[in-house]
């Protein structure tokens, strides 16, 4: 199980590497050039190269590259003299549109974006499984069919669209909801449930869709294996059997794609947030990339890769510890 | 960065529907394909309105002209400018002359841009899903029927492909490059991070022919590995990919709309429907009409593509093969 | 400066601005009859009274500051807020609507400042007894040291005055190294003395920028300054989280009788940021809760018009103050096709105005330009246009040029927009056609809108582009925007036509001289109809600034000095106990 562990752990290092250097090479040629943006409308040629030697942007890329890899592990210095930033680790980068370093701005946001994530993946995981196993044991019926034609039609909608429906009937036209907003939880738990909850409805719904269709397909078909019947025939009772033998392992599948979906959605939001106007990474990510704050673009960039390559190794290490054979 | 494929969702022990490859059965198989098809009410809807928005996309200039105006043509008698550009009349102007309405501010035909809109977001669409569908497929087939490093070095580039944070990172994509064809690039920006979910569906399956009786009669034969690809392995494949493929569709769509929505899609004055969504969301309560009529059209078109491809997979690929 | 601003955010882009102004009703869509109503409150007039004192004022955004370091902000809204709220000037504005607004009366010096050497040296005195947020006395070395700043390379983005009025600053790079300057000198705690490279008759003007505001050496943070401004003004930084929230709170120290125009009603200020543009309307038109007593920091969208026009008891709470910047199409004099002043004539008859103006929000949010100065530049009145027309454009008249120019068959050409502007190309598109000029129209991102038409080289035909005056002078006007010694071959902003003329250029530094600020003025306007005849640009739109405010909201005006933004020195609440805390 170590051997496995570190294996995987170091297939981790070797992907987000991977991601990091496509992510740093693709912005290097981009054409904007964050200096001059920087340095305002009248800027000379002079100042202009003054302030890419500040930033950094004189050197090759390799060398901005190999700076900003020791950054993230030793931390780094940058600029000169008596006002030189410091950029400890781990150092992601440092925003000059924000004055901050990457990694600040991304733990700000990051609790916003979790809040979010984690608040709709709740809501769909409930209703969605509800759903496909309801749908599932009830095959063919009229309640499957009524469900899963209003699965693939939810699912059918885009995100923005649902997001401004429900604007419109729960705040707009009812004022049940307020309008969305980030209350932090430890500041007021129920202010906090309240504001986020339409952002929540809205995603949910869409990924509830999805997951009732995945967990019914796969409900069903662990329902038609020989295991399954046998423990029928053994005579244990219909819950038991659906419960224990049925949707433990029929909910294997879905529990992959939901490490891959929560993964992907922690890292923000991007639609959502900027519909609803949610301070999340996601919209963190938006704003620099209309403001070319490449490092805060990167920083969002590798962050997300991260917590889908997470994700990942969880699931993976809770089939690892219920199958041995994986471990080869 | 495996991620399992849980044994439950991975290929059967039974082929494809249709058996091993006897060059008569595939006829057959597509005849009972369409029977099944159009018997069901629903994907029979599905498939005509699939049908209907291929057919809309490919008649656009015809249809516009038909419709009177041009997908750019401005129109100021139809909106108010000193209300910000709100059209004139009830349900966003929708009247004999403008059949959907109009855009405000420009008065342009809304008829006229859905149908141009559909001509883009389809062929964005199905260009992506050709490129994922081809890469895929070979890299599957090469992955799955060669084995050994070929299947560590295509596998781990699966893993890794399915690692990047994919919408995050074609927003960024999208976003730097400035002077190229927006159409090409957001197709092959699409494509580049779709592949590797075929791709697994294919190498399973390959995987599981390669040592089939009738796969290694013909190597015995003396057949070359491009023969035993293309006349054996292929055709007993094409089932989980076609119905695979179809499923494709709808997210590239939505993909394609969710890009242009965050506006960083085709180019104006281009007309997408994400792009038209995008603009008309602020719009969705002083002029409903202007946000549900593209959003009515996206809706359709992943709709009938979804109902489709789940026919389709339950009918050419019932043991699984899911990604 | 507001050019930036649009820049930076492609949903403000659109900016909206509304006419009330009867004096534009002859240039902007004449004989609408009923349509022509009178969007919003009248210019000159307070929204909801004079404010009492207390509460919380909520300010309403879809965006961060670009920067608070007052060395750096250089953004018009911003610039308002950080030296109306945190930091003190020498100078400052009067807080009034209309023009009584663009009168400058003393901040942290006792009066204008005194002029010697023909205008070249400029000595101010500070009042006594001004102290920072902290209590320690605020010294003449330290708006010295603000100064320069201004100057460092890492500092960079802010007002460039300093740089091109101060004498002896070749190859000066800021005060972070331990240089500093020779041309300010401070010879006690109260006095600081500016010597010039030439004489400057508006500086007077000029100081009212927050380049001219205090920073204690000791608070010195580099780049971080921008995070939390050590204050002057009456309000203090108490979080600031980019792009979320930030909260200001009452600055203990300030002495508001050392302050003849700050009135500092609210207790607390919060900014909220990052909000959806149509969702801060929406918010702010309901009025409910603590919505009552926000104002809106950007435009109401164009998509809220129609929500709030024809609602009377909600168009009184719209304030819709001249911008005061000019909205032009400049042309790319430096290669054909318009290196040839009978086609870029031909252009200022080929353009259809009237398009643009719906474009943008429509006649009852923009007016026709007919002039490069916007008439608050002008005493009221812009120069006589060149090229008199209809503002939907004469074709005949352009066809005619075009002929004479050879090019009666018109010819191909582009343009470069940012995104948020490609309504308006598109409106341009169609205008020209009528005389056959095909467009290409190019958008990119308005992250590198300035980046692409500011590269002289690769530079579009055409570009929407606009400039604002820094403060009422036409001397921050033309100079940055034809001034053909001003252009740079990569980052060129300004002067976009990259129009080069020996005589205008001369006129211009003859100008700048006049020591008479009424004859200067007269003397530009008469410059502005001389560039007008070669055509470097067409001047397209005066546009307004529609901003909402809650109905708790008092002392409420569009100041004519900050592009129309709502004057954050005496805006207030009817009602503070309506607020909670």
């Amino acid at each position: 199980m170590i051997a496995y562990l570190v294996r995987r752990l170091l297939g981790v290092a070797g992907v987000l590497l991977a991601i990091c250097a496509v992510t740093f090479v693709i912005f290097y040629l981009l054409p904007a050039d964050p200096a001059s943006a920087a340095c305002g409308k009248t800027c000379s040629p002079e100042r202009l190269a003054e302030v890419r030697h500040f930033m950094g942007l004189d050197q090759p890329v390799w060398r901005q590259f190999g700076d900003y890899l020791v950054g993230i592990f030793a931390g780094r210095e940058l600029g000169s003299g008596p006002h030189a930033l410091q950029c400890g680790f781990p150092c992601l980068g440092y925003s000059y549109e924000n004055a901050l370093p990457v990694w600040d701005l991304l733990m700000d946001r990051l609790p916003v974006s979790v809040s979010l994530a984690f608040g709709a993946a709740g809501l769909w995981l409930v209703l969605g499984l509800s759903a496909g196993v309801t749908a599932a044991l009830r095959k063919g019926g009229l309640l499957d069919r009524t469900l899963m034609v209003g699965a693939v039609a939810t699912a059918s909608l885009p995100v923005y669209f649902t997001a401004v429906m429900l604007l419109y009937g729960l705040v707009r036209l009812t004022g049940l909801l307020p309008y969305p907003a980030y209350v932090p939880l430890t500041d007021d738990p129920v202010a906090w449930a309240v504001n986020l909850l339409l952002p929540w409805i809205a995603l949910a719904l869409l990924y509830a869709a999805m997951y009732a269709r995945q967990s019914r397909s796969s409900m069903i078909e662990t329902m038609a294996q020989p295991y399954i019947r046998t423990a029928r025939a053994k005579g244990l009772p219909a819950r038991t059997v659906v419960v224990k033998h049925g949707l433990r392992s029929a909910m294997m599948p879905v529990l992959t794609l939901f490490g891959m979906d929560l993964g992907a959605l922690l890292a923000g939001a991007v639609i959502t947030e900027s519909i609803f106007g949610i301070p999340g990474v996601g919209r963190l990510f938006y704003d620099a990339l209309q403001r070319s704050d490449q490092p805060v673009v990167l920083g969002v960039t590798l962050l997300a890769a991260f917590f889908i390559v997470a994700a990942n190794v969880v699931i993976d290490l809770l089939y690892a510890a219920v199958d041995p054979r994986v471990r080869n | 960065m495996t991620t399992l494929i849980p044994p439950a969702a991975g290929p059967g022990d039974a082929p494809a529907a249709g058996g091993p490859g006897s060059p008569a059965l595939p006829d057959a198989l597509w005849r009972t394909t369409w029977r099944r098809l159009w018997g069901d009410r629903g994907s029979r809807t599905a498939l005509i309105a699939a049908a209907l928005l291929i057919l809309v996309a490919l008649t656009a200039p015809l249809l516009s002209r038909l419709g009177g105006w041009s997908p750019t043509a401005f129109d100021a008698d139809a909106i108010d400018p000193y209300l910000g550009g709100l059209p004139h009349g009830a349900l966003g102007g929708v009247s004999a002359e403008h059949w959907l309405g109009v855009e405000p501010v420009t008065g342009r035909d809304l008829f006229a841009r859905v149908v141009h809109g559909a001509q883009v977001s389809l062929l964005i669409a199905f260009a992506a899903t050709a490129i994922v569908v081809v890469t895929g497929t070979a890299a599957g087939i090469a992955a799955g029927y060669f084995g050994g490093r070929v299947d560590t070095v295509l596998s781990r580039l699966m893993d890794l492909t399915m690692s990047f944070p994919s919408l995050i990172f074609m927003i960024a994509m999208m976003s730097v490059a400035q002077d190229v064809n927006r159409v090409v690039l957001m197709t092959v920006v699409i494509g580049v991070f779709g592949w590797p979910g075929i791709a697994r569906v294919v190498r399973a399956e390959a995987l599981s022919l390669r040592h089939r009786e009738y796969v290694e009669a013909a190597r015995a034969c003396g057949s070359g590995p491009w023969r035993i690809l293309t006349r054996q392995v292929l055709p007993n494949i094409s089932g989980p990919v076609i119905a695979y493929t179809t499923l494709l569709i709808p997210g590239m769509i939505s993909t394609e709309a969710a890009l242009s929505f965050l506006g960083v899609g085709v180019r104006p004055p281009t007309p997408s429907w994400g792009q038209m969504i995008a603009e008309a969301v602020a719009y969705y309560e002083t002029d409903p009409m202007y946000f549900i009529v593209p959003s009515v059209f996206l809706f359709v078109a992943v709709l009938a593509f979804t109902v489709l491809g789940d026919a389709l997979r339950d009918i050419l690929d019932p043991q699984g093969g899911r990604p | 400066m507001s050019r930036r601003t649009r820049a930076l955010s492609a949903s403000l882009s659109t900016s909206l601005a509304l006419a009330l102004l009867a004096a534009c009703s002859t240039q902007g869509g004449d004989e609408r009859g009923p349509d022509k109503r009178q969007p919003g409150v009248a210019t000159g007039t307070v929204i909801g009274g004079t404010p009492k004192r207390g509460g919380t004022l909520t300010v309403l955004s879809n965006q961060d500051f670009a920067h608070l370091d007052p060395a750096r902000n250089w953004v018009m809204p911003t610039m308002d807020f950080g030296t109306r709220l945190i930091y003190r000037t020498l100078t400052t504005f009067r807080a009034a609507p209309g023009k009584k607004g663009s009168e400058i009366v003393p901040d942290l010096a006792t009066d204008l400042g005194r002029s010697s050497d023909g205008g070249r040296t400029w000595t101010f005195t500070l009042k006594p007894g001004l102290v920072y947020e902290d209590g320690t006395p605020i010294r003449a070395r330290d708006i010295k040291y603000n100064v320069e700043r201004s100057f460092a390379p890492d500092l960079a983005g802010g007002p460039d005055y300093a740089q091109r009025y101060l004498a002896g600053t070749e190859g000066y790079a800021g005060p972070l190294d331990g240089e500093h300057l020779d041309s300010i000198r401070t010879p006690d705690d109260r006095t600081i003395v500016f010597s010039l490279r030439r004489p400057v008759a508006e500086f007077s003007y000029t100081v009212t920028l927050p380049t001219f505001s205090p920073v204690p050496e000791s608070r010195e943070k580099g780049v971080q300054y921008d995070l939390r401004p050590f204050s002057s003004g009456p309000y203090r930084i108490e979080s600031y989280a980019r792009g979320k929230k930030l909260v200001l709170g009452r600055n203990p120290h300030w002495d508001a009788a050392s302050d003849p125009v700050r009135k500092a009603y609210p207790d607390r200020i919060v900014v909220i940021q990052g909000l959806k543009g149509g969702q801060i309307d929406d918010r702010i038109i309901e009025s409910a809760g603590a919505d009552a007593s926000a104002v809106e920091w950007s435009d109401l969208q164009p998509s809220s018009v129609a929500k709030v026009l024809p609602k009377p008891e909600i168009r009184q709470r719209l304030s819709a103050e001249r911008t005061g910047c000019t909205d032009m199409l400049a042309l790319n004099t430096s290669r054909a096709p318009f290196d040839d002043p009978k086609l870029r004539q031909a252009m200022q008859y080929a353009v259809d105005k009237e398009a643009q103006v719906t474009a943008n929000g429509g006649p009852a949010l923009n007016d026709v330009a007919t002039a490069y100065l916007p008439p608050s530049l002008t005493g009221g009145r812009p120069a006589d246009p060149v090229h008199d027309g209809p503002a939907t454009g004469d074709v005949t008249k352009a066809e005619k040029l075009l002929a004479e120019a050879g090019k009666a068959d018109g010819f191909d050409t582009t343009i470069t927009v940012s995104t948020g502007d490609k309504t308006r190309a598109e409106a341009l598109q169609q205008s020209l056609d009528r005389v056959g000029i095909r467009l290409r129209i190019e958008t990119v991102d308005p992250s590198v809108y300035y980046d692409t038409i500011g590269d002289t080289a690769n530079a579009p035909d055409m570009a929407i582009s606009g400039w604002c005056p820094d403060y009422p002078s036409a001397a921050t006007f033309l100079p940055f925007v034809f001034d053909g010694r001003t252009i740079k071959p990569k980052g060129n902003q300004g002067n976009v036509s990259q129009f080069r003329d020996k005589a205008v250029e001369k006129r211009m530094d003859e100008i700048a001289a006049m020591p008479d600020a009424t004859a200067a003025n007269e003397a530009w306007t008469a410059l502005d109809q001389e560039i007008q005849r070669t055509s470097p640009a067409i001047p397209l739109l005066w546009e307004r600034k529609p901003l909402l405010v809650g109905d708790n909201i008092a002392g409420a005006f569009g100041h004519p000095s900050w592009t129309g933004q709502f004057d954050f020195a005496v805006i207030g609440l009817k009602d503070p106990s309506r607020t909670r805390g």
